[in-house]
């Protein structure tokens, strides 16, 4: 694939000690690193790399994806209305549950006495591999063949605060980082003026900013929270009263001034970084705006990730920016799609939900493939878990973490396929059980990462994304 | 293709292979840091070669291992950056010119001294060093996780903090107070059955000595674990083992939560006692007013109803009206209602916010410390060894002890009476004359604090996974001196100070000393370092002369920029202070929610605040530049500071320059700065459109005067440009 060099890009130019203007690669060479094309930003993840004791880490196999879509779907989609079917559920339509199934914890209901609802929506098989997707998902549906769906995801965390900690973060704990967070220490940044890791939303982070901490991470590899609307990134506008050629000017004193600092100062590479970020966050002042500029894009562009209609509008746009993102070099973008959480009438919820993500992901798959950038780009769908078999209140459903369904697509992955299953109730995932950390395992697997290697020492312990889990990497399967 | 990071192309380190257990919890001779300090014999001056630079044992120790590198030390900074390195590493605050001044022309051999003394008196001292502890003590005035919770009481801590280092409390009772001032002083207002009407002075005091338990009423908890009882008490239990094993011991017990600690000689075992030693305790709100104070608040209670029935009364006649149109008399009971609402709210009696310790709170409630206290009897939940750390695989019952190595190694048995008084009993250990690990990680923490590094690099953990000692003599001959000064930090700041090796120039170094020791390990010259969010935000403020120094308190809450706010998941969570003052005070008390960290602290590596943090990252990031160039907050700072410094200096641009140099940077102006800054001022003055100009100066026009509105906004300009400067950021 090629990356595409956004139109901005200008020949970085950095001081050398002399104070004279050196390109960029110079600079590069200066700290010891003559290397071809490497990424501005890497240098100052570099930087904070060095601060755990020399061990840096990167690619420790094969990558067969280079950049993640976190595709998020915040609340908890049932997986008995899009993904796992269960047919001979409407026998038991109206029914209590089995006996062995009535003892678990549940957020809002208790699994003794609340009736079981049949799946509300038909699936049909689609594309050359008979795939099943409920008719919520008619667009993507039809990428039937590049989904391998898992039906067998789990853990035990039925309230939003800790499944959302835990499918971000690994763990039910705070202070742990996000999945994009280890990615982008794993690997690194391959973008000169944008952030590694950008996180979107069409509503709110339930968790806060949390949901895309570096937690223990140094901040260098946090999420940056970039808006579709006004403002992209926090601080990105110049006061009003200073124009850009003005803060140039003053962007040159003060480069000028740090510079006789530096070279007064005997050796600080802290001083440099600092020096080459105010040039990037230069840069970013016209790279983040034209990143979610949609102007250039095509009329037939814009009608395929839905942007015509109001109810696709919103994750429409965010998903062609992601497509943007991923052009420009950006490691992990993570979109969080709100609104899933179907505890009353669970038929209107999902048709909602379908109305607002199915178009634009649909087209998000199809967009990435015309451009070659599938191959390289992982995309996954998910959840923080599923919702109940059994009804709440007249026609809901409450949250079910025992069994719940994800996919992956792209990056490698071979489509069209189905891994594990749930019960007949799709209650617990029975067949090739995949907990959080299995799925977060697979993730690091394709983008060339081991999991258990891919550590970080903090209060005395080497900790992974993947805490004491991950034994089952599905990554081998999936592509093979 | 995408390039290939450069990361890839650095050598692939194993790491599993360094993790095997190197020692077994039986092992014969105990680590270095679980045996008692031996105090060492300093070096004698006349037997180091650079013996004249020998001010106190501190320099002694140094220069041994100086010299033992093959290394020279630098030379001492000048006076200049003397003075601002003082005020910003005791205070956290810029020292005014006329300090700096002051300090400079001062000749006599005590200046040094003098200006430690001083500042050590400085009520601004404890906001900046208690800043520090609050790292270590994993601080927020929220729960976080979805829910985040609010803990209104938190602040109450941060204060004792605060006093506590202003007092220069002997650590030692710091220590008591914190793990069991309820228990080692339990003639408070709370424990104090007969309910005294006036409690004695002593009494009051050891009330405020409670506050310190406070310490564990301010962990991460997830709300939703209050649906499983048994989940919430062991997550607690957790938090407070994990807590005080880091703060106090400098170990991570943590670890020998799932299985016997790999590395350290901690067991399971040892973990779950530790746990057994908190099993009695909770959590409660204690009032920290005196019963008949109490007794007055329960007089304006009335008040507070009338207060409330108003705005009943109020939404009743909404709900009656709805949507409808309002016709002229229901026009008038609108207003007759919406006035009593504000006549009753105003009458609550009124207290000033900014004072603490003032009978009631600003929300009519009785004030309120969060504090440890003991769990009824029969409510106690017995602790059990928990297999893997599960909480659903308990093994045998365990009993309260401290850990068994680190209680041989103290000559004292480990078991500890139950269940209440074992926290006494924990406190009492810890702060016992000898104790192998309570003063080391202490003088550790300050040396760090001072220094940038610990002479420990890895402040909470001395066990063996941990960095060994590079000063071994010098932290044992601390830890002893330590005690030996009634567990006194002040002493130790001036101890540390006094040295030569604190006063060494960070502006030094040679091919060989970056080559044997690029890290500045063994200290032959003085960390250069960027300041903290808070210290930056004081800084500016202070610059800007915007700084509002008022001491304790509520957390206040500065207004944010539309951009700021954004990633709040409940805007409500953010309410602005009301009075303007507040959004300037010093950034230690601004709110700490887990769930949203303030913006700018959050691009300034503010610490993790869920587990205790011993040191902060210092990264370099964009958002940071973004933030010096663009934030609306620093703009407004640059046109105070503007304004500030046309205020003190007569004359035209190049008196404003000299005053800007001195203010901002605590230095004189060179001749040549001089030049390019006129220049630039000329330049930046030529290209303003007239609306640049009056969005530039706001309505700050008339005290910029005498400059005129061009000249006064390329000055603000310049302002921003000197916030910008990394010699601004950065102690030297």
């Amino acid at each position: 694939m090629n990356r595409v060099a956004p139109p901005f890009t200008t020949q970085a130019k950095v001081s050398g000690t002399d104070g004279t203007e050196l390109p960029r690669r110079n600079f590069l060479r200066n700290f010891g690193l003559g290397l071809g094309s490497v990424a501005f930003g890497d240098l100052l993840l570099q930087d904070a790399c060095a601060r755990e004791q020399g061990r840096t880490p990167g690619p420790s196999k094969p990558a067969l994806a280079k950049q993640v879509i976190f595709l998020f779907m915040q609340g908890g989609p049932s997986h008995l209305e899009t993904f796992d079917p269960k047919p001979a559920m409407q026998k038991y339509d109206g029914q209590l549950l089995p006996e062995s199934l009535r003892d678990y914890d549940l957020a809002q209901i208790n699994t003794a006495d609340a009736k079981i609802m049949a799946p509300i929506f038909p699936f049909k098989k689609h594309g050359e591999s008979g795939l099943e997707v409920s008719s919520i998902f008619p667009q993507i549906a039809r990428h039937a063949d590049k989904l391998a769906v898992i039906r067998s995801c789990y853990h035990e965390l039925f309230v939003h605060g800790s499944a959302l900690t835990m499918m971000h973060s690994g763990t039910r704990l705070m202070a742990h980082p996000s999945v994009g967070s280890w990615v982008v220490y794993g690997l690194g940044s391959e973008t000169d003026n944008l952030p590694a890791y950008i996180a979107m939303t069409d509503g709110i982070f339930r968790n806060g900013t949390t949901t895309f901490a570096s937690g223990f991470l140094p901040a260098v590899y946090q999420g940056t929270y970039l808006r579709a609307e006004g403002v992209p990134i926090q601080n990105l506008q110049r006061p009003p009263g200073l124009d850009a050629p003005q803060q140039r000017l003053l962007l040159d004193q003060i480069n000028h001034w740090n510079r006789r600092h530096r070279d007064a100062a005997s050796g600080d590479s802290r001083l440099d970084a600092r020096i080459a970020n105010y040039e990037l966050a230069f840069r970013m002042q016209s790279a983040a705006p034209e990143l979610i500029d949609l102007s250039q894009e095509t009329e037939a562009t814009r009608k395929l990730y839905g942007l015509e209609h109001e109810s696709s509008k919103p994750f429409g746009k965010m998903c062609l920016m992601a497509r943007r993102m991923v052009e420009r070099g950006v490691r992990y973008v993570h979109l969080v799609s709100n609104g899933w959480d179907a505890h009353s009438n669970c038929q209107e919820n999902h048709l909602q939900g379908g109305n607002k993500v199915d178009q634009p992901i649909a087209g998000l798959l199809s967009d990435l493939q015309r451009r070659g950038l599938l191959d390289s780009t992982l995309l996954v769908w998910l959840g923080e878990f599923g919702r109940t078999p059994i009804v709440q209140g007249k026609n809901g459903r409450d949250h079910h973490p025992y069994g719940f369904s994800a996919w992956m697509a792209g990056g490698g992955i071979q489509g069209g396929r189905v891994f594990g299953a749930t019960d007949d109730f799709g209650f617990h995932a029975v067949e090739d059980k995949v907990h959080v950390n299995d799925l977060h395992a697979t993730m690091l697997s394709l983008l060339g990462l081991d999991h258990q290697q891919l550590t970080y020492l903090f209060e005395g312990r080497r900790h992974r994304l993947t805490d004491v889990g991950g034994d089952n990497d599905l990554s081998s399967r999936l592509t093979g | 293709m995408l390039t290939r990071p450069l990361l890839l192309l650095v050598i692939w380190v194993g790491l599993t292979t360094d993790l095997e257990p190197t020692v077994r919890a039986d092992e014969a001779v105990p680590h270095w840091s679980f045996q008692k300090p031996v105090r060492p014999t300093v070096p004698a001056k006349k037997q180091l070669r650079h013996g004249e630079r020998v001010q106190n044992p501190v320099d002694a120790f140094v220069l041994a291992r100086l010299e033992q590198e093959g290394l020279a030390p630098a030379p001492l900074a000048d006076p200049w950056i003397l003075v601002r390195r003082a005020y910003f590493d005791l205070l956290g605050l810029p020292p005014s010119p006329e300090q700096v001044e002051t300090f400079v022309n001062d000749s006599s051999p005590d200046a040094w001294g003098n200006l430690i003394d001083q500042l050590l008196e400085s009520k601004h001292y404890g906001e900046r060093w208690g800043r520090h502890w609050l790292d270590v003590a994993r601080y927020a005035d929220s729960a976080g996780f979805e829910g985040d919770a609010a803990y209104p009481n938190a602040w109450r801590y941060r204060d004792y903090i605060v006093s506590s280092f202003n007092d220069d409390k002997p650590y030692n009772m710091m220590v008591q107070e914190q793990i069991a001032g309820d228990e080692i002083w339990p003639d408070n207002l709370d424990l104090d059955p007969k309910r005294v009407y006036i409690p004695t002075d002593t009494q009051k005091q050891h009330l405020q000595a409670r506050i310190g338990t406070g310490l564990f009423g301010f962990g991460p908890r997830v709300g939703e674990s209050t649906l499983d009882a048994r989940r919430l008490h062991y997550e607690t239990l957790t938090d407070w083992v994990d807590t005080a094993g880091s703060v106090f011991l400098g170990l991570t017990l943590q670890c020998a939560r799932c299985h016997d600690h790999k590395f350290d000689a901690l067991t399971q075992e040892d973990y779950f006692a530790m746990q057994a030693i908190f099993t009695s305790s909770i959590e409660m709100d204690l009032p920290t007013i005196t019963p008949i104070e109490i007794a007055s608040w329960r007089d304006s209670y009335p008040a507070i109803v009338g207060a409330h029935e108003a705005r009943l009364a109020y939404k009743v006649f909404q709900q009656r009206i709805g949507e409808d149109e309002l016709s002229p008399e229901q026009k008038v009971e609108e207003k007759r209602l919406r006035d009593q609402i504000v006549e009753r709210v105003m009458k609550l009696q009124d207290v000033n916010p900014s004072v603490p310790h003032t009978p009631f709170d600003p929300l009519m409630q009785v004030p309120k410390a969060t504090v440890l206290g003991h769990e009824r009897p029969e409510l106690i939940k017995p602790v059990h060894l928990l297999e893997r750390g599960e909480l659903y695989l308990p093994r045998q019952k365990i009993h309260p002890a401290l850990p068994a190595a680190l209680a041989r190694s103290t000559n004292r048995k480990s078991k500890v009476t139950g269940p209440y008084g074992s926290r006494k009993e924990l406190a009492l250990w810890l702060t016992q004359s000898g104790h192998p690990l309570t003063a080391r990680v202490m003088v550790n923490r300050i040396w760090q604090w001072h220094f940038g590094q610990g002479l420990v690099a890895t402040p909470n953990d001395f066990g063996k996974h941990g960095a060994p000692p590079t000063h071994p003599d010098l932290l044992d001959w601390l830890a002893t001196e330590f005690v030996a000064r009634n567990w006194s930090i002040k002493e130790l700041h001036r101890l540390i100070m006094a040295s030569n090796t604190y006063r060494a120039t960070s502006r030094f170094s040679t091919a060989e000393h970056q080559q044997r020791d690029p890290e500045n390990r063994y200290l032959w010259r003085f960390n250069r370092r960027r300041l903290e969010g808070e210290a930056l935000w004081d800084a500016i403020h202070t610059t800007a002369g915007t700084i509002n120094l008022a001491v304790g308190g509520r957390p206040v809450m500065p207004p944010l920029a539309e951009d700021e706010i954004a990633a709040l998941r409940r805007k409500d969570r953010w309410p602005v202070s009301g009075d303007p003052d507040q959004h300037t005070r010093r950034g230690l008390y601004i709110l700490v929610l887990r769930n949203f960290r303030f913006p700018m602290f959050d691009v300034f590596d503010a610490p993790v605040n869920s587990v205790s943090c011993p040191q902060r990252d210092v990264t370099t990031v964009t958002p940071q530049a973004l933030f010096g160039l663009n934030s609306p907050s620093v703009y407004r700072q640059a046109r105070q500071l503007a304004c500030r410094v046309v205020r003190e200096s007569a004359g035209g641009p190049e008196q404003w320059v000299q005053q800007l140099w001195k203010i901002a940077l605590a230095r004189p102006i060179s001749a040549q700065e001089t030049e390019e800054t006129l220049r630039l001022l000329a330049v930046l003055s030529e290209t303003q459109s007239v609306e640049q100009i009056q969005k530039t100066l706001g309505d700050s026009v008339e005290s910029l005067a005498p400059a005129s509105p061009q000249q006064a906004a390329a000055l603000v300009k310049l302002c921003l440009a000197v916030y910008n400067l990394n010699e601004f950021s950065f102690i030297h």
